[in-house]
């Protein structure tokens, strides 16, 4: 089954990636340091403690953004959707820039108030748009994009504000967190925040014949048995979520959750069965990749990985477009 | 239906099993670093860090700094380690240090932890005022076995900063237009230590307290304000005398502002002002050269 | 006689506005086939909408089967009634097969499989719609009608005892449009589906229909009601079976066109006939005979 075959890719490219990076470390060394020899074995720690969860964490920001993106291009059935459209990127901004600014130095289990404020910043937003775009009736979807976008200017020009206040490292940091970056967490962060993207991914997946029949058409989708609303609800609320945990994680990595949907639809198609799992895989491998070369290109500093999705991301789209040529035809 | 149940089982189970298991527990390293008293291998995570190394002595002990650290000129010759924004932990750890002293801001503060929990000794120091840095001068001493020397540094600071006082008590104070950047035009606020500078040099701050740490400004505040003296900082280590020829074709149109018509316009250089390190009072003299040429035998 | 759709009384307006069908009632007796036949806005693919279940009437009850489709869940209307509206292009690219299996989403298993159940319903709806041929071509690039047919097909594979159909024969040409009404019959009569069409091909719908339903918008103010035989007049529409109320008088009273009818054998047929078209074959005529006699006289 494509799916086995993809995520067998991705765990031979984390693997590979893990390997690369600015020090050249070698794997032998760092294997013989898991049985804990006396003296300090750098190679060891940077694979165990500092390459593996930068990996992984990759991984699991590139599976989450992919996957809400593949399912708000079908709820809003439009390909050009990604999972900040609706003001989720404002929000967790916001939330994110507002603890660093407000200095913060209280954490939750030992997490950085920033990754909270900007998941509670996530979900706020996304409700506040929610009930902005009810009061043009019933799930809209013009009035859901209308209503993402006057909260995301609206958020956007609080945060322009809050940085033009701050103190040159906050507002370092706040820009370096709004074009996103990988910081290394511990494990039981990676944990939970695997176990969320996953469920996500595998809900998704349990909606994805319903998905398609909204894709195609949501009035003949309600004839054809499925209950519109509610999946609409479900698969809006599951998107939500899922992008939440990897904004709070990692920041404001763009490109994944635009491009890696559309790629793989344009080699797959649209059937959402196939469509939901792969286009995760692929975007958790593209970050995992992206990130390794934002590490990489120019050691010993790195580049944000917003940065390096946009300029990988461009050029590998434009060829997909024009070498498949299966599914275009949207594009006139 | 059942399906949706299954996955919320397995979901709880998967977040309680990592909870149990996946406990923050980093504590192995610990026992095979011992935190010593005299640290051979430092690593310095800020220019102005490593400028404070380098006057205790401790040059041959540092093993990497940041890709910024450029005074003195032997920090040139290190090993980089990222730069100040974007430290790169990975540099840090190849290089085997046993003390890390860094910043305490967002960005180390992530490095910091994941050090300290891998089991490095690192110091993490607030240097955000003249106050602060009169403390972590010290500290940075102590954790070195340098005590005697961070001594001396202090001492010499106090030296010269308080011979500056002397030759501005009771004078006015001038009226300074700190510029930080020219397009947009930004100057720094009374909130900044840049302030606390220009105090000490027997300045004052053209412009009133703002909620803007580093206020944009518009042309009728500028005059309002009427400084007696401007001073760029020159930010990009260059020919500081181009950079004043095009500072005063800049400011020459606002011809009603006292410093302009003066042609009390000054660029300096922005390392030694922007960094609080043991140069301080070679930073503040500076300034007051620049506000009392007359008392500094320009 | 079981009633497979029944309305009564129903009662619906657009948004607060006037209502567009007011007191309608009627039975569909299972395996019929009923035409509904009007004019422009008359309110037809509004009445089809609220017997399938997409909009809610203000008063009145729609019941399938016996029972109030306000009472069933979608999933279970969908085992019950398809429908085929006036398809668009979908904004991603599926293909004709994917399209039509869309229909069977009802049906998938638990990991979202089809069955075989479900690719040989698929089969069946493409062989019977003359699709068979497109099944892995993208929608967006076949023709009008040929889209239209596919549409078809995804109804029919949905596999419900009940199909309704809105203009099923738009954009297609005549041998689709009387292969389609032949497919409709065949499946009516083979497998005992009831079948509700509007078409505006009156003559099609005379030979194929059952029973027809035309009806008249309510503004302007339709004529008092009358009854006729065995067909009943509402004003609002006229429901019976297919001859009477298909017939020339009504057509024009309600169309507002003339035109001339008869009888070949069994069937009957209607033809409109513009004022242009009278004018010019009068004209026609004369200009014919103006032109001989002046030949005429030229050649004496």
């Amino acid at each position: 089954m494509r799916t086995a075959a993809t995520a067998v890719m991705l765990v031979v490219v984390m693997l590979v990636c893990s390997l690369v990076g600015s020090e050249q470390i070698s794997l032998k060394t760092a294997m013989a340091g898991i049985h804990g020899s006396g003296s300090p074995n750098p190679d060891y720690e940077i694979l165990v403690h500092i390459r593996v969860p930068r990996v992984i964490l990759a991984a699991i920001v590139g599976a989450a953004l992919a996957a809400a993106g593949t399912a708000l291009q079908a709820l809003l059935r439009n390909p050009l959707a990604d999972p900040y459209i609706l003001g989720i990127s404002s929000g967790a901004g916001l939330g994110a820039t507002l603890a660093i600014i407000g200095g913060f130095s209280w954490t939750l289990w030992g997490r950085s108030p920033v990754a909270v404020f900007a998941f509670a910043g996530a979900l706020g937003t996304v409700w506040l748009v929610w009930v902005v775009g009810r009061v043009t009736g019933k799930f809209h979807v013009t009035g859901l994009l209308l209503a993402g976008v006057v909260v995301n200017a609206f958020f956007s020009a609080i945060i322009m504000f809050l940085i033009s206040i701050a103190k040159g490292q906050q507002l370092h940091a706040t820009m370096f967190w709004l074009m996103g970056n990988m910081a290394e967490e511990d494990f039981l962060v990676l944990w939970i925040g695997a176990g969320c993207v996953a469920a996500g991914v595998i809900s998704l997946y349990f909606l994805a014949p319903q998905l398609n029949a909204i894709s195609f058409d949501p009035a003949d989708a309600r004839s054809m048995g499925i209950h519109v609303e509610k999946v609409q609800l479900v698969a809006f609320t599951i998107s939500a979520f899922v992008t939440a945990v990897a904004v709070s994680l990692s920041g404001l990595v763009g490109f994944v959750g635009l491009v890696v949907p559309h790629g793989v639809r344009l080699v797959l198609g649209p059937d959402h069965r196939q469509l939901v799992p792969i286009s995760s895989i692929c975007g958790a491998m593209f970050l995992v990749v992206a990130d390794t070369a934002a590490r990489v290109i120019v050691a010993p500093a790195q580049l944000p990985v917003g940065v390096v999705t946009a300029i990988i991301g461009g050029p590998f789209f434009l060829i997909l477009l024009v070498r498949y040529n299966r599914k275009v035809s949207w594009l006139r | 239906m059942r399906k949706w149940w299954i996955l919320l089982v397995a979901f709880t189970a998967w977040i309680g099993l990592g909870c149990i298991w996946l406990q923050p527990r980093y504590v192995e390293a610990v026992s095979e670093r011992q935190p010593s008293d005299t640290p051979e291998r430092i690593v310095s995570m800020a220019p102005n860090l490593t400028e404070i190394l380098f006057a205790l002595g401790l040059d041959e002990k540092i093993v990497g700094v940041t890709q910024d650290s450029d005074y003195p000129p032997a920090a040139a010759q290190k090993h980089t380690v990222g730069t100040f924004w974007q430290p790169n932990i990975e540099a840090v750890i190849a290089l085997k240090p046993d003390l890390i002293v860094t910043l305490i801001f967002e960005q180390q503060r992530n490095l910091t932890e994941r050090l300290t929990r891998m089991g490095y000794k690192c110091l993490a120091l607030d240097i955000s005022t003249v106050d602060d840095l009169f403390t972590a001068i010290p500290a940075v001493g102590a954790a070195t076995g340098r005590s005697q020397q961070a001594e001396q540094v202090l001492g010499g600071m106090r030296a010269r900063m308080a011979a500056i006082r002397e030759a501005v008590t009771g004078k006015n104070r001038v009226r300074v237009l700190w510029v930080v950047q020219r397009d947009p035009l930004r100057v720094a606020g009374r909130n900044t230590f840049i302030n606390e500078l220009i105090e000490l040099a027997g300045g004052e701050n053209a412009v009133g307290s703002t909620l803007h740490v580093y206020p944009p400004v518009g042309g009728e505040q500028i005059i309002a304000s009427a400084p007696q003296v401007i001073i760029e900082p020159a930010m990009i280590g260059g020919d500081l005398p181009a950079q004043r020829v095009k500072a005063v074709s800049y400011w020459g149109k606002y011809t009603t502002v006292p410093a302009v018509a003066n042609g009390r316009l000054y660029v300096i250089d922005g390392d030694l002002v922007s960094r609080l390190g043991p140069r301080l009072g070679e930073g503040i003299e500076a300034i007051a050269k620049c506000l009392r040429p007359e008392a500094f035998g320009e | 006689m079981t009633v497979s759709v029944e309305v009564q009384n129903i009662r619906f307006a657009y948004h607060r506005g006037q209502p567009v069908l007011e007191d309608i009632s009627f039975a569909v007796p299972a395996g019929k086939f009923l035409a509904i036949v009007g004019p422009n806005g008359a309110g037809k693919s509004t009445l089809i909408n609220l017997i399938a279940g997409s909009l809610v009437c203000q008063s009145g009850i729609v019941s399938v089967d016996g029972i109030d489709i306000r009472s069933c869940q979608p999933r279970e209307l969908a085992r019950k009634i398809a429908i085929v509206r006036q398809g668009s292009v979908p904004v991603f690219g599926f293909s004709v097969a994917e399209a039509v299996l869309m229909a069977r989403t009802t049906h998938y298993g638990p990991l979202g499989f089809e069955s075989e159940i479900d690719r040989q319903c698929v089969a069946e709806a493409l062989e019977m719609t003359a699709t068979t041929g497109f099944a892995s071509r993208p929608l967006a690039s076949l023709s009008g009608g040929e889209r239209q047919r596919v549409f078809i097909a995804r109804a029919l594979a949905q596999d419900t005892p009940i199909l309704l159909m809105d203009e099923p024969t738009t954009f297609l040409d005549l041998r689709h449009q009387v292969a389609i009404f032949d497919l409709l019959k065949t499946i009516q009569i083979d497998k005992a589906r009831t079948i509700i069409a509007i078409t505006q091909d009156i003559n099609l719908a005379a030979q194929y229909c059952d029973q027809a339903l035309l009806l008249r918008p309510l503004r302007p103010p339709p004529l008092p009601a009358e009854s006729t035989g065995t067909c009943r007049d509402r004003g609002h529409y006229r429901i019976g079976p297919a001859c009477e109320v298909l017939a020339a008088a009504h057509i024009q009273e309600v169309f507002g066109v003339s035109g001339f009818s008869g009888r070949i054998g069994k069937e009957s047929f209607f033809i409109p006939l513009g004022r242009l078209a009278k004018d010019a074959v009068r004209d026609a005529n004369s200009i014919a005979q103006r032109t001989d006699r002046a030949l005429n006289r030229h050649k004496q």
